[in-house]
């Protein structure tokens, strides 16, 4: 499938950067880090108005029936402004797996509210450092949900939760109304992600139809993964291109420092890890639909998590010692640079997803 | 559009396996280099015969007035098979479409083409001198006006294929008192003139395809000349960017990754299979990673000019991150075969033998523009940052310290 974007998808990508440029709040985002347990609620009105929770969803279920691309595209301009919240990529998450592996019932129930962006969706697969059980601790029997699932993206806010747990002889996938459940807020050094284990009592929970659950779940955290991948990259461009306009502005020794080989290479070294980032967070979601999507998703995500990670890290460093205060908010995107490598599997994780792929043995 | 695109490739693939038992990597192990040459200028010829030469050159230079798609497409699947052709790619690359464009005598030039693309004729680029490569602008060879033609006199380095070449192209320095890239003037030599010497530099992989020419007072008429007096910067610098795009490995041309599973699988560490370790399994999953985008970013680009659009800027990352990380690669690599990794074949393919590929790594971060030159040119073509301080601009070129 093509990866160059067409009329449409660049007029996505151009609109929602123009309109996420124009309402960038540095001093809200600085605030939510110290405020646990909140997220930019204006930030998630717009990301509705605009239609974008609706992006990638089915158009009977009120989605506009665009795919990874597009929502790719505005992945790109969230992550470059630092998003105020995880749920463009969490509600798609439980989206996704209800359009999949839900019955008519539990579509009809929820997609439409999570389209319009009503109604909000976590997804719960990892537990302690393993973002994928082979054998989940949290059980599911007789229709009810038990155990916690640990530092859930979202979860504190969410209203639907898509869950891996264990039947007492296989893996299943179920969907839980969160409404009763209860939840513990986790305080975060990225606090506007709405992280909180989800404690399991009995819930009540429905079955979701899947063969072989684990290997589901790999494809909804794989679809989830392109998501925020296209995040990582807007953030990775964003702190790059912070450091190029810093580097032709600051003097040091008589000179722009950006004429110093030390710090016009590290950043022309930034730049090269974006564009192989972009370039695969792009084939991954231009064939999410095809044979490959566990091996580009798995590209993608170690090629996103490594430009950011340097991005960020090198963006810092370029600024001296301006580059460390509180009020400049480069922290925010190292913040943000460790929840989105968290978030959809680490990076240990993918690579060994990625070998299993290229070895030829079972993930 | 794409169709015909796939097409094309379709019917490239099929030429190219018709002939891979005569000219394919099989057919040339354990032949000399002398041999191997004479193999390639058969390719060149069986190419020529059969369309594939010149594809993207105009028909009345003997080429087949196709696009640069064609082109690409076809050298991305020549690659796969091993062909003897490297003895030409400078040839045809640079100097070759230089002589199409800037030469004086239209026939002169026509005859050279079609038997450079025959394999007939090799073409050699007099750039480099043992002042700089990297700082062009500063070469030394010195070019003095005779009566109505000129004197060179100096020496060249790093000249590839100098010594199977019939003519070459070079820079060489008409005036001293101006500006450094003011004085330079652009000539096509005859290497076959008097007074042309080559002298072979053994490289560190132990092969020898670069040479040292000197140039004891050779004789060129001023039809031989490419640029205005004082304006060959510019023409060397075209002949430099000549080909915007071409045929990439993402793999640095070294091994393919596959080859490094395999022997991963193979070899054990600590009794354990080496596919099973961490670290092994970390540099797989990122190189794939990294080759992954640069495939990715090359077949954009390819959807680009299809399209009609300039390719993006990008393009400019393959040489620079692919060939780092196959060095890094091919060490690792030779480690994990243990002592056993010590064992080294001088005649292998570097793109099936990690000791050969690995040897021959450091040459491919300098030949056609070092890591650092790489690094400033994306730095300041591509994101707008400051050129470095140079100490030497607007001073006459004689009033430089050397
Ligand atoms: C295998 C091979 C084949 C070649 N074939 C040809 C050929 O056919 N024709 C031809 O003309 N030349 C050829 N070359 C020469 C090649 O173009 C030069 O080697 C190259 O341009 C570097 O020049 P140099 O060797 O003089 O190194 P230098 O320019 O002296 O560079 C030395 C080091 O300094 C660094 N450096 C230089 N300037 C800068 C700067 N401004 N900023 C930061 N770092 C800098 C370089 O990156 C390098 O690391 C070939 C070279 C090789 C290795």
């Amino acid at each position: 499938m093509s990866i160059l974007l067409d009329e449409g998808q660049q007029a996505i990508a151009t609109e929602s950067r123009r309109i996420i440029d124009a309402r960038e709040n540095k001093a809200k985002a600085l605030d939510l880090i110290e405020a646990s347990g909140e997220y930019d609620a204006a930030w998630w009105d717009m990301c509705r108005e605009q239609g974008w929770t609706a992006v990638a969803l089915p158009e009977e279920a009120g989605g506009l029936g665009l795919g990874l691309v597009e929502l790719g595209q505005v992945a790109v301009a969230v992550g470059a402004g630092i998003a105020g919240a995880p749920f463009l990529t969490s509600s798609f998450g439980v989206a996704d797996a209800l359009n999949r592996h839900g019955d008519q019932q539990q579509k009809a129930r929820w997609l439409g509210l999570l389209a319009s962006g009503d109604k909000i969706g976590a997804v719960a697969f990892a537990e302690g450092q393993n973002p994928l059980p082979t054998k989940p601790s949290v059980t599911f029997s007789d229709g009810k949900l038990s155990g916690t699932k640990p530092a859930v993206s979202a979860g504190l806010h969410a209203d639907i939760a898509v869950v891996l747990a264990f039947d007492g002889t296989k893996s299943v996938l179920v969907s839980v109304d969160l409404s009763g459940v209860e939840r513990q807020r986790i305080n975060s050094f990225d606090n506007s992600r709405g992280t909180a284990d989800l404690v399991f009592d009995d819930s009540p929970a429905e079955l979701l139809q899947a063969d072989d659950a684990r290997r589901a779940a790999l494809e909804i955290l794989a679809r989830q993964a392109i998501i925020t991948a296209h995040e990582q990259v807007g953030g990775a461009e964003k702190a790059m291109l912070i450091a190029r306009d810093y580097a032709n502005t600051r003097k040091a020794f008589g000179q722009l420092i950006g004429a110093f080989q030390a710090v016009k290479h590290r950043i022309a070294e930034l730049y090269g890890l974006v564009e192989i980032a972009r370039a695969n967070a792009l084939h991954a979601a231009a064939n999410a639909d095809g044979p490959d999507l566990i091996k580009n998703a798995a590209a993608a995500r170690i090629a996103a998590t490594d430009a950011y990670d340097t991005s960020a890290r090198d963006s810092m460093q370029l600024h001296g010692g301006i580059g460390v205060t509180w009020e400049t908010g480069l922290h925010l995107h190292q913040r943000r640079t460790r929840t989105l490598a968290l978030e959809q599997g680490n990076l240990l994780f993918w690579e060994d997803v990625l070998v299993n792929e290229l070895a030829g043995e079972k993930a | 559009m794409t169709d015909a695109y796939e097409a094309y490739r379709q019917k490239a693939r099929s030429w190219l396996q018709s002939i891979e038992s005569e000219f394919g990597r099989e057919a040339r192990r354990g032949l000399t280099e002398e041999q191997d040459l004479a193999l390639g200028r058969r390719y060149q010829s069986a190419k020529y015969a059969a369309g594939y030469a010149g594809i993207n050159w105009p028909e009345d230079f003997g080429g087949q007035g196709l696009s640069h798609i064609e082109k690409v497409i076809f050298e991305s699947e020549e690659m796969k098979f091993g062909v003897p052709s490297v003895y030409f790619g400078i040839s045809l690359g640079m100097p070759v479409p230089i002589l199409m464009r800037y030469g004086p005598d239209k026939e002169f030039a026509r005859e050279r083409v079609i038997k450079a693309l025959k394999g007939e004729e090799i073409w050699c680029q007099l750039f480099s001198e043992p002042s700089g490569g990297t700082d062009l602008a500063g070469l030394r060879l010195k070019a003095e006006q005779d009566g109505n033609g000129w004197r060179l006199n100096g020496q060249k380095v790093w000249t590839s294929w100098a010594h199977y070449s019939d003519y070459g192209v070079i820079v060489a320095r008409t005036d001293p008192t101006v500006e450094k890239h003011k004085g330079l003037t652009y000539f096509w030599v005859d290497m076959k003139a008097p007074g042309v010497t080559v002298r072979g530099i053994k490289l560190a992989g132990g092969d020898s395809h670069v040479n040292e020419v000197f140039f004891d007072n050779v004789r060129v008429e001023d039809n031989q000349r490419m640029s205005p007096v004082g304006g060959g910067f510019a023409v060397a610098i075209t002949t430099l960017m000549i080909e915007r795009y071409i045929a990439t490995d993402s793999g640095g041309f070294g091994p393919h990754l596959d080859l490094f599973v395999d022997l991963a699988k193979e070899v054990e560490i600590n009794g354990r299979p080496a596919i099973e370790d961490g670290r092994i399994r970390s540099a797989i999953a990122r190189n794939y990673a990294m080759r992954a985008g640069l495939d990715s970013i090359t077949a954009r680009a390819m959807l680009m000019m299809q399209a009609g659009m300039e390719p993006g800027p990008e393009g400019s990352l393959n040489k620079l991150v692919a060939v780092r990380s196959r060095q890094k690669l091919s060490e690792l690599a030779i480690d994990l075969q243990g002592n056993s990794g010590m064992a080294f074949e001088p005649h292998a393919f570097v793109k099936e033998d990690w000791s050969a590929s690995w040897l021959n790594a450091p040459t491919g971060r300098i030949a056609g523009g070092s890591d650092e030159t790489l690094l400033n040119t994306i730095a300041e073509r591509i994101l707008g940052l400051p050129q470095d301080h140079r100490p030497d601009k607007g001073v006459p070129f004689n009033q430089i310290p050397a």
